[in-house]
């Protein structure tokens, strides 16, 4: 997973409808980017049956004694 | 009982009220006299109500005189981050796009507090629409910190953590969606929890992020926080996410002793990069922990980079999809900060989003398993003090981003999880700024961090300490 470009972001934000000019879409490469670098070795390794609810599934309480 | 009567902890308020030792209105009166010397100072409160204030202090000395208290909280004056709807009445979320919006229905947990018998003070100050970590506003001005006025009091609950430092309010509501109720605590040298995911309901509090956002108490004790917590978690018609549960007795948890506990401290990450005066208190609460009878053991978690990471693509998407509509509408009505913020998630791929999301079972497990044998873990809430003003307000600092980076880094991965989070007094600086300490544990299991921070502070004082005024 690499971060997107400012060329990658404003085509996405056109995309959503809600569009930004070049600066804005520099401006947010820079900012998100090291979430896209931090996220890089989760990405694209999840197995194929994991669901969101598993988190509830965890989460349910294992309260200590 | 304190000559003052604003400077007692809400617990100790509540009971004198019961036991009609001081009266709601001397005591709403006493909250009401510091708001007026030391609000001008700080810019904690959004709106202050007085004569309404009074008014139902009267009702509630009118109504003990007849018969009980009405609830646990009878007659005790109590203000809240304004983002808590409250039928009637207005609710800026700090922001101008809601300035004039006028609250159809009142927030569960708010509700919950009315129905113990408080009493309504006015609203708090806030980062517009909770999502910054310093305590600016362009548009209400920064709120400031009661330690020293020219730094920040952490966001977003930046006027629950300066008004309850400076002994404005008994207690506050707060929220924390990626550490919106730690930061003021440990900024301002008050106590915070952040509850589980569906601890407590959402219903009528404003949203940022349904997957993370949780409500929370500020107040000066742990057991002030046990006691709010408990009137407000359980299951909610109005919000199906919340937990059904039964409730614990939290306030039972805070008279039990530490003895024989193990707490895990972080080989890595949260020990990483401290200024020094924090890695001190970090050494000094482990010490403090241990005399307790505690045992301390060091844990080696999984990298919690990726767990922050995980959360800026969460929050920030969910952000952005609720902002949608007024990012295409009013754009020109948002600070600059926000919107900056808001345009971020624009940029996150579906695909990612829901990565991340499906990622948090997996990750929460492997949390759980390198905790395994540990009752909580401590950490610092951030590795710093709180930075001033000046050097945190985007676009008019360079350091600001990097600042914003740093003190955010600790809490982050929590809220990924959905883990409670207990932060507590842990010590003051040398130029007296407060630093606190987090106490984080499983899911729904907020009694062993209210165990573990009220024995802390049965043998330390730094929660008693209250500022001068400047």
């Amino acid at each position: 997973m690499t971060r997107p470009t400012a060329k990658e972001i404003k085509a996405l934000s056109d995309v959503a409808g809600v569009p930004v000019d070049s600066d804005v879409a520099a401006r947010i490469a820079n900012s998100i980017g090291p979430a896209f670098e931090g996220f890089a070795p989760v990405a694209g390794t999840l197995p194929f049956d994991l669901e969101p609810a598993t988190y509830l599934l965890v989460q349910a309480p294992r309260v200590t004694k | 009982m304190s000559s003052e009567p604003a400077l007692m902890s809400l617990t100790a308020v509540a009971k004198a009220i019961a036991d009609k030792r001081v009266s709601s209105r001397e005591v709403t009166q006493s909250c009401l006299d510091r708001i007026a010397k030391w609000n001008p100072k700080l810019n904690a409160f959004m709106a202050i109500e007085a004569d309404d204030a009074l008014k139902a202090a009267d009702s509630a000395d009118a109504a003990l005189a007849k018969g009980g208290p009405k609830g646990a909280l009878h007659g005790v004056p109590l203000a809240h981050k304004d983002m808590y709807y409250d039928k009637g009445k207005v609710v800026t979320c700090g922001s101008k796009i809601r300035k004039d919006f006028v609250a159809t229905t009142t927030s569960t947990a708010l509700q919950r507090l009315k129905d113990a018998g408080t009493v309504r003070l006015g609203s708090l100050q806030m980062v517009e629409f909770a999502y910054g970590p310093t305590g600016h506003n362009p548009h209400y001005g920064a709120v400031r910190n009661p330690w020293n006025i020219d730094h920040i009091t952490g966001g977003s609950s930046s006027g629950s953590g300066s008004a309850v430092a400076a002994r404005l309010t008994f207690a506050a509501l707060g929220s924390d969606t990626g550490g919106s109720i730690r930061m003021p605590a440990h900024f301002c040298g008050v106590t915070g929890l952040k509850t589980t995911v569906g601890l407590i309901s959402r219903a009528g509090a404003m949203p940022l992020s349904w997957t993370l956002d949780t409500v929370g108490p500020l107040a000066q004790t742990v057991e002030d926080c046990a006691l709010l917590t408990g009137l407000m978690a359980g299951a909610d018609a109005e919000d199906p996410t919340a937990s059904d549960l039964p409730v614990p007795n939290y306030m039972a948890a805070a008279r039990e002793p530490i003895k024989g506990l193990k707490i895990g401290v972080p080989a890595a990450f949260y020990v990483d990069d401290l200024d020094a005066e924090v890695a001190r208190a970090l050494d000094e609460t482990l010490a403090t922990l241990k005399k307790e009878g505690a045992e301390i053991v060091k844990v080696e978690l999984p990298d919690q980079r990726q767990l922050s990471a995980a959360c800026q693509f969460v929050l920030a998407t969910e952000a952005a999809s609720l902002h949608k509509r007024w990012m295409i509408e009013r754009p020109q009505d948002y600070g600059a900060q926000v919107l900056m913020r808001l345009q971020n998630g624009l940029a996150i791929p579906a695909v990612s989003y829901l990565e991340a999301i499906r990622w948090r079972g997996p990750a929460l497990a492997a949390y759980l398993a390198a905790v395994e044998g540990t009752d909580a873990v401590i950490a610092p809430v951030a590795p710093m003090p709180a930075a001033t003003i000046a050097e945190s307000d985007v676009g008019n600092s360079p350091e600001a981003e990097a600042v914003i980076q740093r003190i955010t880094r600790f809490t982050r991965p929590i809220n990924y999880l959905g883990l409670p989070s207990l932060s507590i007094p842990a010590g003051f600086t040398k130029s007296g700024l407060p630093v606190g300490m987090q106490i984080i544990g499983r899911s729904f299991d907020e009694a062993m961090l209210i165990r573990i921070g009220a024995a802390f502070q049965r043998a330390t004082d730094f929660h008693q300490k209250v500022p001068k005024l400047p």
